[in-house]
């Protein structure tokens, strides 16, 4: 087995780390498909409010890729089309009949798996609506179907605060995690790179035997695209797929059962979620529901979906979309600072770097929030953001090659390597929305390619 | 209710739209955001962010500075009183000092401030902290003579054309304070040079007392024909613990080696001072001055043979290296790169104060030479790292 040793990264001493506690929480009334967080998402209706649906029937699907369908997550009938900004699909709500229904798709067993045309295999993880699960490197889009990617990569941990721990979310689920990867492994036609992270999905003895590669290190190690830069070589083999371990259960379920899965394990966790733990939720179930009675008191709380550096802000009525396994509950903070505050020794100052008195005796965790703590700068110079980054880009230099439009340059850079990790804006005295504008220039890169 | 928060808030209400202060809005949340933090919070991911801004990291240069403050106020009357032929009573001591470095620093605090505020006005911008670092490094680069007309001048130049012209803190490529100290020392070097203006006199004194020697070590350095440097020092009453703790006639709070290698060990302790560019400083002095001593051979000038580690004792060396080199605006940004910007900066130095006779001091002159560099330097450092690094397109 592989072992790597990832260089740089940060691990952010945030509180409300979820327990090992597995929670249900009352069942939805009514559930939802979510577009709005899918930046890759160009989606067309295919419902309108008053129809009925079943669990798997076709709520939307990109304009310019058919092979990209969202089912719905529930049986009943399309109670709201919701629009965002500009007119932009937000999410399809479907109140819950108390009894539903589901559409039927063919099972698959072992048996069928090592028999079935790879072509077909991929047809029915389309027609699943789980395809956007598969992401693909470096612009971390669902894959064209006809593509044979040089590696599958598939991470059972993510270090990121907080997402499901293996041992929550695995428990039970061998027998369907082994299927998932012989389905990839038939899938692309070679074995998928399992991976997971020191002291975490390798310490179960039954998933060990399965891994290819053990990374050690500090956020963001567990992300493929980190194992991509430190060990493949040629910047082909870079254009790799990545399945999350969680999704790829959801994908074997999909297969095995020949229905749309209509649950999944998700972390509930952050300074806000009281207590924090994991629950085992409804697909598209709506956020507030979720977090329902394990809110902190006491302060307005940011609902993110997803984790807390990579996660997006989403609004307490929203729904959990396809492939979100987090819920981070973090307070808004939007309130000054303390009379000078910024003179002091700093003994409860979360930081990465050694300006505060914290940095002598760390704790465990501390309650951060979503404060930005300081005024927008000019660049100093510091360096913190290259010293962070997990794939030796100089965020520093490349972001002023972005905002001078200097492509080439940025990607000499190695702008396409930007796992988006965004310890670069976290750390960043001056507050500049560095992750911003390197996936901004990626997402114009990849227009650019089309 | 904190006081000053409720003074804030009374008196908000003129400065926002409508009111009759409108206009200077900008100005009243710089002053507010100096004393509480901003209430703004994270509007893209990450959601959260670090404690640290620039605030924080500026302010912790002035920590810094402080005991350079305190030593500076104490010489200066030290020295005016040894020059008077009085005995250094402690209390006299410090409230000559004081009444010599106040003026100069509320000055360049000032006319600093002023320019700052002028720019951020008008360019609609925040107030940066890296001003408040400029004014207390500036005073301390200044002979105590000198007069306050030009500490403002100076201060002027050096934040108007050392920095804002450029855009303000951040995308200077001078360091402005010291761009302010070379403008006073090539617009007027009578007040600047020479052995004279390093030593206040008190009030009715037209000279020093006989026993005095104005010269400073440096220029003794420079002068010396014949015999050990470290035997002239020690005749005009030097001896290396003096000089180490920098009781002698020089800028008011530079001279102190002990107080320079203290701020700079907390400064790298803290992370915000970079270790490369002061281990290249002290790379470039030692090496320099060592080759010039092993290639000089016995028999040459004094000042050739000048044991290396001496340069650090003396001038303002040690002050640039700890505080002006490792200003992380106007070095480079790579790592390499900044252990050459240090060498070469060290290098500099040491040939300037052997080599050039018109500048006792080289430091200064070198660190806004190799300031022009960095870019350049960045750029070598830059290209070497890409053409190892595997590309997506190519």
């Amino acid at each position: 087995m592989d072992r790597l040793h990832a260089k740089n990264g940060f691990t952010l001493r945030i509180g409300g780390r979820p327990a090992a506690t597995l929670d249900t929480p009352a069942a939805p009334r009514r559930v939802a498909a979510v577009a709005g967080r899918l930046p890759f998402l160009k989606p067309r209706l295919a419902v309108k409010p008053g129809d009925r649906v079943k669990i798997g029937s076709l709520l939307f699907a990109d304009k310019r890729r058919p092979e990209l369908r969202f089912l719905s997550p529930g049986g009943g009938c399309v109670s709201a089309v919701n629009y965002g900004p500009r007119r932009r699909l937000q999410e399809v709500v479907v109140d819950l009949d108390e009894e539903e229904e589901a559409e039927e798709f063919p099972r698959l067993d072992e048996a069928g798996l090592q028999a079935i045309d790879p072509a077909e295999l991929g047809r029915r993880i389309v027609a699943g609506g789980l395809w956007s699960l598969i992401r693909e490197l470096p612009f971390r889009e669902p894959p064209a179907l006809d593509r044979r990617p040089p590696a599958v990569v598939v991470f059972l941990d993510n270090l990121e605060p907080f997402h499901p721990d293996p041992r929550v979310y695995l428990a039970g689920r061998l027998e369907r995690l082994r299927f998932g990867l012989g389905v990839l492994e038939r899938l692309t036609g070679r074995p998928p790179v399992v991976t997971a992270c020191s002291g975490g999905a390798e310490t179960i003895a039954e998933v060990a035997p399965l891994l290819s590669c053990v990374v050690a290190g500090r956020y963001p190690a567990h992300d493929p695209g980190v194992l991509l830069y430190r060990r493949l070589g040629r910047p082909e083999e870079r254009a790799a797929w990545m399945v999350a371990g969680p999704d790829l259960l959801l994908i074997a379920e999909f297969l095995q059962e020949g229905r749309h899965p209509t649950r999944r394990v998700i972390a509930l966790g952050g300074p806000g979620a009281s207590p924090p733990g994991h629950l085992e939720v409804r697909l598209g179930a709506p956020l507030a529901e979720l977090a329902a009675g394990r809110e902190a008191s006491g302060e307005s709380l940011r609902y993110v979906a997803g984790g807390v550096l990579t996660g997006t802000a989403a609004s307490a009525d929203s729904f959990l979309a396809l492939p979100e396994k987090a819920l981070t509950l973090l307070p808004e903070g939007a309130r000054p600072g303390g009379f000078l505050e910024w003179m002091l020794p700093g003994r409860r100052k979360p930081s990465y770097s050694r300006a505060f008195l914290s940095s002598w005796r760390p704790a465990a965790s501390y309650p951060m929030d979503c404060n930005r703590h300081g005024g927008i700068r000019a660049c100093i110079q510091c360096a913190f953001c290259a010293r962070v980054c997990p794939v030796d880009i100089l965020p520093q230099l490349t972001y002023k090659a972005v905002l001078a439009g200097e492509t080439e340059e940025a990607l000499a850079h190695g702008l396409l390597d930007c796992v988006e990790c965004g310890l670069c804006s976290l750390v960043c005295p001056s507050k500049i929305e560095l992750l911003q504008a390197l996936r901004q220039a990626k997402e114009a890169f990849r227009a650019e390619m089309d | 209710m904190n006081p000053v928060r409720r003074f804030f808030d009374t008196h908000r209400h003129h400065f926002e739209p409508g009111g009759r202060l409108a206009r200077l809005g900008f100005l009243y949340e710089n002053i507010e955001s100096v004393f509480f933090a901003p209430a703004a919070v994270t509007a893209a991911a990450p959601q959260v962010r670090d404690t640290l801004d620039v605030k924080r990291y500026m302010f912790l240069v002035i920590v810094a500075l402080v005991p350079h403050y305190a030593f500076g106020v104490f010489n200066v009357g030290y020295q005016a009183h040894r020059a008077a032929g009085l005995p250094p009573e402690f209390g006299s001591v410090i409230a000559v000092g004081l009444k010599a470095v106040v003026p100069m620093v509320v000055v360049t605090y000032a006319v600093g401030y002023f320019w700052e505020a002028l720019f951020a006005t008008v360019r609609k911008h925040e107030i940066s902290e890296g001003l408040f670092v400029s004014c207390a490094l500036f005073p301390l680069t200044l002979p105590p003579t000198q007069p306050l007309w030009q500490v403002a001048l100076g201060i002027s130049f050096g934040i108007v054309i050392g920095k804002e012209i450029f855009g303000g803190t951040g995308r200077n490529f001078l360091n402005p304070a010291l761009t302010g100290r070379a403008f006073l020392y090539f617009a007027y070097p009578a007040q600047t040079s020479g052995d004279a203006v390093w030593t206040l006199l008190l009030p009715g004194r037209a000279a020093p007392v006989d026993a005095f020697t104005a010269a400073t070590p440096l220029s003794l350095a420079a002068l010396t024909e014949s015999g050990g440097i470290p035997q002239a020092w020690a005749e005009a009453g030097y001896d290396l613990w003096t000089l180490f703790l920098g009781l002698y006639p020089d800028a008011i709070g530079a001279s102190s080696t002990l107080l320079c290698l203290v701020g700079a060990l907390f400064l790298i302790t803290v992370g915000v001072a970079d270790w490369r560019i002061i281990a290249g400083d002290l790379l470039g002095v030692l090496g320099t001055a060592a080759a010039i001593r092993l290639l000089a051979g016995p028999g040459a000038a004094p000042y050739l043979l000048l044991d290396p580690w001496l340069h650090l004792l003396v001038g303002g060396a040690a002050f640039g290296i700890a505080y002006m080199t490792t200003d992380p605006v106007s070095a480079p940004a790579l790592p390499r790169a900044r252990v050459a910007y240090g060498f070469f900066i060290g290098a500099l130095t040491v040939l300037i104060r052997v080599f050039n006779p018109a500048f006792p001091e080289g430091i200064g002159i070198a660190i806004l030479f190799m300031n022009c560099f960095a870019p350049l330097l960045d750029e070598l450092e830059l290209r070497w790292r890409l053409k190892r690094r595997l590309s997506h397109v190519r």
